[in-house]
């Protein structure tokens, strides 16, 4: 019985640190060295093994909303009135979590979402921010916009 | 020959032999706590996150397609009753009740939400955690100390010695952590010896990642001590796990991780997943044996100083029950249990005890001789006894004495009957002599 467990565990501790460090190379090491993408793991594990802040540019990016009135007065709207879920001592919103919302695959359900989080804007403009160079023009950004949420069109 | 003797003993000893799990119960509660953390505050706001009016993104990498669709078309009540899960869950994993159970249900409504929408908890944090939270879900062992499941077994559970392989997987998993973070900082793109990413961090705007610290307008002008900054934290991440691998230099290295961790939540609006989690993973590395040798101490600190004496009814299997189950709570043996019934003179004990007022109600002595009777003997209990201390305060609430008194009469009144002996029919039922010995 203790022979049959110590297998066990034996055969399950080899096998979780094979997984463990292939997971952990696969997208930055091995699959480069393989010429192909090479299959992740569903369901554990991060997509490219444990990255954080591995690398940091000058460069930064980030999202912005507008809301524009009847009278065509855009307003900045307050990332943390958009997304107004609270964080257990750190902030989302300064983790740029709002630069999600820039892919164009989620601008229905975003629109969506403003408009209901936001009825008394007419319509709302998605614009991707950066700074091209934080250390050497700190003052400097550039705009482009990402998409538009027009008002859907009424009813005859 | 000899050598491959010598890597089985190895193994033996690194996976395979059986040591207290007493860390583990005491890691359950910060797990716990970093997941309660993480997700609770994503329920506050359910038509922003999760209901069908909520703005959603997923995680195309981690889930296969055919399950954030299933997800995706959950209806209202499905989610609602996946944040009840989850809360349920989490408690019960947190008390420790049915620990491998909860943890799983636990880990499988983390993953629900982590499907249904990724915006707000999904991290690259989170998915450290829930690596975590798998380990945790393949063994008992965090059941076994400071947990209701203990309580159940009435056994304090300190003692209890399980395979070592899950602490000694945690363990690996953080050194791991570390040192392949500071890998990909210098490697697979990483810029942290080719650029200056700190100078650059330090220059973000003010919505940026970095928090607001005093020194941070100047660091933003100092390219070079940046530069050795960032150097220094890839120095920090490759030697400090290393600490702790060495006994001799694991109280350093633990020390050293904290304070890392705690810089770099105090510059950074990084998840406090770290800041919760590793820290305890850190923890890990302490020899269990050692943890327990320090409660022993404790225990016989206590011994010396005098104990608290329980006298309680051995005829009345509720009772002994009862007190097993105190025992089990009373993790510094501030109290020692004692059957009044096999008090030669009770008197002896204190002067005011007669068998009748014994027999009415359950006794304390302090080891200042005050006397306590009753639900004022369990009030003064919730103050000595860690597993109690939570309902302390509930018990000392206005009102409570009166309360808690009725229902301590109630119960004690009726106590022959709470036992679960089928036999007992009516309220005369005593225990044979063997079983009023729980020890």
């Amino acid at each position: 019985m203790l022979v049959r467990r110590s297998v066990q565990i034996t055969w399950f501790v080899i096998l979780w640190m094979l997984i463990f460090h292939y997971e952990t190379l696969r997208a930055n090491y091995l699959t480069p060295l393989a010429g192909r993408p090479l299959p992740k793991l569903a369901l554990l594990f991060p997509p490219a093994g444990w990255i954080m802040f591995f690398q940091v540019d000058r460069a930064y990016g980030f999202a912005e909303v507008q809301g524009v009135r009847a009278n065509g007065e855009p307003v900045r709207l307050d990332p943390h009135a958009i997304f107004e879920t609270p964080a257990v001592g750190y902030d989302n919103i300064h983790r740029n979590v709002l630069v999600a919302v820039l892919s164009k695959g989620y601008a229905p359900s975003f629109c969506r979402f403003l408009k209901r989080k936001f009825p008394e804007y007419e319509r709302f403009t998605v614009l991707y921010g950066v700074y091209p160079d934080v250390v050497a023009a700190p003052d400097q950004t550039r705009y482009a916009v990402a998409y538009r949420c027009e008002p859907e069109p009424r009813g005859p | 020959m000899k050598r491959a003797n010598q890597l089985v003993l190895w193994w033996h000893h690194a996976f395979l032999e059986k040591r207290p799990s007493v860390s583990m119960g005491l890691f359950r509660l910060a797990a716990a706590f970093t997941v309660g953390c993480h997700m609770i505050p994503s329920f506050f706001h359910m038509q922003d996150n999760y209901l069908p009016t909520a703005f959603k993104t997923k995680n195309f990498f981690f889930f296969p397609m055919p399950i954030l669709e299933l997800v995706e078309h959950s209806p209202a009540w499905v989610i609602w009753s996946f944040m009840w899960l989850f809360l349920g869950s989490l408690a019960a994993f947190a008390a420790g009740l049915y620990s491998q159970i909860s943890c799983i249900l636990l880990m499988l409504s983390c993953y629900y939400f982590y499907a249904l929408n990724n915006l707000h908890i999904g991290t690259l944090s989170f998915d450290i955690l829930l690596v975590t939270m798998f380990l945790l879900c393949l063994t008992a062992s965090h059941g076994d100390f400071l947990s209701l499941d203990s309580l159940r077994r009435g056994k304090d559970g300190l003692h209890k010695r399980r395979p070592y392989a899950i602490q000694r997987l945690l363990q690996l998993q953080l050194a791991w952590t570390f040192w392949y973070t500071a890998l990909s900082k210098v490697t697979a793109g990483g810029n942290w010896i080719t650029g200056n990413p700190y100078l650059a961090l330090m220059n973000y705007p003010p919505m940026g990642v970095v928090r607001d610290f005093p020194l941070k307008a100047w660091l933003a002008q100092q390219s070079g001590l940046c530069y050795a900054i960032g150097l220094s934290v890839l120095t920090m991440e490759t030697l400090i796990p290393l600490l702790w691998f060495i006994p001799r230099t694991r109280p350093a290295g633990i020390a050293i991780g904290i304070v890392f961790q705690l810089l770099l939540w105090a510059t950074l609006h990084v998840p406090t997943i770290f800041l919760f989690l590793f820290p305890p993973m850190m923890l890990l590395f302490i020899r269990p044996e050692a943890i327990v040798r320090w409660f022993e101490a404790r225990q016989a600190a206590q011994a010396q100083r005098g104990r608290a004496v329980l006298l309680y009814d051995g005829q009345c299997g509720f009772c002994v029950a009862s007190v097993k189950r105190l025992r089990a709570m009373d993790l510094f043996g501030w109290v020692d249990p004692l059957d009044f019934r096999a008090q030669p003179d009770l008197t002896a004990l204190h002067p005011a005890l007669t068998p009748e007022r014994c027999r009415s109600e359950m006794i304390l002595i302090e080891p200042d001789g005050k006397i306590w009777g009753g639900f004022q003997a369990f009030q003064r209990l919730s103050r000595r006894l860690p597993l109690l201390a939570g309902a302390a305060p509930l018990m000392h609430l206005p009102g409570a004495g009166s309360v808690g008194d009725r229902v301590y009469r109630w119960v004690a009144a009726h106590r022959m009957l709470l036992h679960r002996t089928p036999a007992c029919s009516a309220n005369q039922c005593g225990l044979p002599p063997s079983s009023n010995s729980w020890s």
